[in-house]
């Protein structure tokens, strides 16, 4: 008997889905894509986070002023991608980018669309470009893209 | 045992099939906030978090308590996950407690939780042989047959279970986190409804709930400030064996005898039926009280199911047995052993509202979990032990 038929193996897939429920904080970032309004929450240091934490990371407590942010921001640091994979948001390469959107202390990470590496610059501004239609998803904004374009 | 710990606060969500107006961290922050209003402290009050739920894969969110730190005001403090099956909301306490009596915290906050509408723990429970032990569609399935194997052994009365039920449903009535309430219950209403795991009916079962449990522990120093008068750990402990091995007596598992041995000897207890008050048992299945009243040292091996049939566990009876309506009217998994717990806590506080048994001094709460194999229980009193 080979080696490979003693070896002992048996394949099981276990698949059911799941759900979120986002809560009011996530819910309002989420709803506010849907009429390309990006929001933020203000924490008790008086920081904007994008997107929203529900409870201030520093001291626990609940948030509760919202802020819009953006939509055009900066990019703090980057990655290129020159193989995209079947599940990116973009066919063709493009940039994981952190964006400080404008209003924002905290980077957003999202796709960078800029043609090619040598357009993509460390604090280089960006807009979104957003879904046709909207249904309140990170996705409705397909990806970002430079300011002039 | 150093230090004596003190429940000084208690919280509990509203239990619901489906709680989409909160988040899991906001599920959770509405039980410490319950929970800290009772205690009268506030985040800073607290120096160490311990959370505890079932398994990752009831939410499909791994290791949450990494996403959860800033909603438990964890940051900058320590906090740990305990995970103990079904009864993890019952160990998660008594870790929670021993970060008092070692002397280590003045007041640590402990929570437990499921959001079981984020996805499906029955087929979570059904992973297929070889890659499990054969366990057939979830607990029901587990569970029935040593029921079955209860039955044959001790010639109870077919109807116990519905009894237990009956019981159960109608003191969920007197708690207002029950998830399920059927006001017109009755003996007929639960006999008619669906056999689902044989000999278990559908009123016989326990629901799949969204909660969350929280308390606030304290030291003696602390407790003595708290505005809320304070339940006391007369006793912790925890036991746990195999799912299975020869001869394993899964009907009445030796872990859970162990345990509440371990648990009485500490408090001091002889007689635990005469001794203790009332009691919030891990019941999800009706037959598990009677079942839970034997392993537990209430009643002589075979004759548990005699409580329930004399009324012995009803709300007047001599044990009040899960006056809350207990896991068969809320079961969000992680919290429901936390659940007992925090009730026992009420019940000797004078907390517990209409549910409430009068006097109650002395209580057990109990969480069992796995396939009858972890054990987690504590005896709290109103008087400091």
């Amino acid at each position: 008997m080979a080696a490979e038929q003693s070896r002992l193996s048996a394949t099981h897939v276990l698949e059911y889905p799941y759900r979120r429920s986002v809560g009011p904080i996530m819910g309002r970032f989420l709803t506010g894509l849907r009429d390309r309004r990006i929001s933020g929450v203000r924490t008790g240091d008086g920081s904007i986070v994008v997107p929203p934490l529900e409870y201030d990371p520093a001291t626990g407590a609940p948030v509760t002023e919202f802020v819009d942010v953006g939509p055009l921001g900066v990019v703090t640091t980057w990655a290129w991608v020159t193989t995209p994979r079947a599940k990116h948001p973009l066919t063709q390469p493009f940039a994981w980018a952190l964006i400080k959107l404008d209003g924002a202390d905290t980077g957003l990470l999202h796709a960078v669309d800029a043609g090619s590496a040598d357009t993509m610059k460390t604090g280089m501004r960006v807009k979104p470009r957003w879904r046709d239609e909207r249904v309140g998803d990170i996705r409705d904004i397909v990806c970002f893209e430079p300011e002039g374009s | 045992m150093g230090e004596h710990c003190a429940i000084v606060g208690v919280g509990q969500t509203k239990h619901d099939t489906l709680r989409v107006d909160v988040s899991m961290p906001g599920l959770i922050r509405e039980a410490v906030t319950k929970a800290f209003d009772d205690a009268g402290v506030s985040w800073g009050d607290i120096d160490a978090v311990v959370l505890g739920k079932a398994p990752d894969m009831f939410e499909g969110t791994m290791m949450p308590e990494l996403f959860l730190a800033d909603a438990l005001g964890a940051v900058g403090k320590p906090m740990l996950r305990v995970h103990t099956a079904g009864s993890v909301g019952g160990s998660t306490a008594i870790v929670a407690a021993s970060l008092i009596q070692a002397g280590i915290h003045k007041r640590v906050l402990t929570v437990a939780y499921e959001k079981q509408s984020e996805s499906n723990a029955m087929w979570a429970l059904t992973v297929r042989i070889p890659f499990q032990q054969a366990i057939v569609a979830g607990a029901g399935g587990y569970f029935a047959p040593l029921i079955r194997a209860y039955m044959a052994r001790t010639n109870a009365p077919d109807d116990t279970g519905i009894r237990v039920a009956l019981k159960d449903r109608l003191n969920a009535l007197k708690n207002p986190t029950s998830h399920l309430t059927f006001p017109d219950v009755s003996y007929e209403m639960v006999r008619d409804s669906p056999m689902l795991w044989d000999p278990i009916r559908y009123l016989e079962t326990c629901p799949s709930s969204d909660g969350a449990c929280a308390m606030v522990l304290a030291a003696e120093d602390a407790a003595k400030t708290s505005p809320n008068p304070p339940a006391w750990v007369h006793a912790t402990a925890m036991r746990s064996e195999p799912t299975m091995f020869p001869g394993r007596d899964q009907v009445n598992p030796q872990a859970g005898r162990d345990c509440a041995a371990a648990l009485y000897k500490t408090a001091g207890i002889k007689n635990p039926r005469k001794e203790l008050d009332c009691a919030e048992i891990y019941v999800p299945f009706s037959w598990f009280e009677p079942m839970w009243m034997e392993n537990l040292g209430f009643a002589p091996a075979g004759e548990g199911w005699k409580m329930t049939q004399e009324g012995a566990t009803a709300l007047d009876g001599d044990l009040p047995v899960n006056a809350s309506g207990g896991v068969l009217s809320s079961n969000p998994i992680g919290a429901s052993g936390m659940i007992r717990f925090a009730e026992s806590a009420l019940q000797v506080r004078g907390l517990a509202g209409e549910h409430q048994v009068p006097g109650a001094k002395k209580a057990l709460g109990h969480a069992y979990g796995g396939g009858s194999q972890f054990f987690a229980m504590w005896v709290v009193g109103s008087e400091q032990p």
